[in-house]
């Protein structure tokens, strides 16, 4: 996806922050309607819980604005958005496991607050089992299924996100779906 | 359809399934699932995930807008905005400075330099699981790889 008007949009991304970086607080409004979705399913994927997920998205929106003067374009302005809120979600994984110890049960293979994969299987909810068992890969495989699949970024853009080569993303993307077809039977 | 045909299709089957295809790469896809039943495997499993994507809770472009414009209002704050405590320890000499910097745009870190010890995958599950790393493969090794992942069980 480029910085081009999307599917709908009279303005496009780039547009709305080169207005945001003069102080149009609406042109910034925008950009967090339009993208606030994405930013929260990467932070999902990351954190696995949903208020976690939240406080994220807020925070990483907060940094991308006041860091807007140094957004040169690059990057579309959602593959950018994304990638600090990536990173904000590792830190804030990183400081729940300092505050508790026991944190690493928090970001174990299942999020407390989701269902079991079994018990949503007797239920025949197989796209819930499927998004669940989706969560018990490991991040990298877990992110670049989601990247690809749920918002429709190139393995170059994923790469970048996940702090990997082109070619490792790719693979993780085809290991995770191979796991989790292995997983769906 | 030979093996290489599988890996360029299964690539395309994300944007395939979420209709983000362009007209001619669709055609090309749709040509080639009635003869793979392995890439229309994976097509049913992206297309039961994006049955289902992560429902976004309703009340948070609200709740981001509103702490946005907190944040800018409270950056914005213009220098005779600081409060009285201040100033009179300034008249003191005491040397206190506001809690926010007086200007903003372009004088904020940047956010990537708020990590604050390097590595930022320390989170990362698959240490602990025991996840394969494919950064440090040579490209050679990754291809191998790679056409090993897109050919197993295809045709």
């Amino acid at each position: 996806m480029t910085d081009n008007a999307r599917g709908g949009d009279a303005v496009s991304d780039g547009e709305l922050v080169e207005r945001g970086r003069s102080g149009d607080d609406d042109a910034l409004d925008e950009l967090v309607r339009r993208h606030h979705a994405s930013a929260y399913r990467v932070a999902r994927s990351i954190t696995r819980l949903d208020d976690a997920a939240q406080d994220v998205v807020q925070d990483a929106f907060i940094k991308a604005f006041r860091a807007l003067s140094g957004f040169r374009g690059d990057a579309s302005f959602r593959t950018w958005l994304m990638t600090i809120t990536a990173n904000e979600a590792r830190l804030a994984l990183r400081k729940r496991s300092r505050w508790n110890e026991s944190a690493i049960d928090d970001v174990g293979p299942i999020a407390v607050d989701d269902p079991d994969p079994a018990e949503q299987a007797v239920n025949g909810q197989e796209s819930s089992r499927a998004r669940a068992l989706l969560e018990t890969l490991p991040e990298k495989q877990r992110l670049s299924v989601s990247l690809r699949v749920d918002e429709g970024l190139s393995f170059r853009e994923i790469a970048d996100m996940i702090g990997s080569t082109e070619g490792a993303a790719r693979v993780n993307y085809f290991h995770g779906i191979r796991r989790l077809r292995e997983l769906m039977v | 359809m030979s093996q290489t045909d599988c890996g360029t299709i299964r690539e395309y089957l994300p944007d395939f399934a979420a209709g983000r295809l362009d007209v001619g790469a669709g055609k090309v896809v749709a040509a080639h699932l009635p003869n793979c039943a392995e890439c229309r495997a994976e097509l049913d499993l992206i297309q039961i995930l994006l049955a289902a994507p992560p429902a976004v809770p309703a009340t948070l472009v609200h709740q981001v807008t509103t702490s946005v414009r907190t944040s800018r209002r409270s950056t914005r704050r213009p220098w005779w905005g600081i409060s009285a405590a201040a100033v009179a320890a300034l008249a003191l000499g005491i040397g206190v400075s506001t809690d926010r910097p007086v200007t903003i745009d372009g004088s904020v870190p940047d956010f990537a330099s708020e990590a604050e010890e390097g590595e930022l995958w320390l989170s990362d599950d698959g240490l602990l699981a025991g996840e394969p790393s494919f950064d440090g493969l040579s490209d050679e090794a990754l291809m191998e790889l790679l056409e090993e992942l897109t050919s197993e069980g295809a045709g």
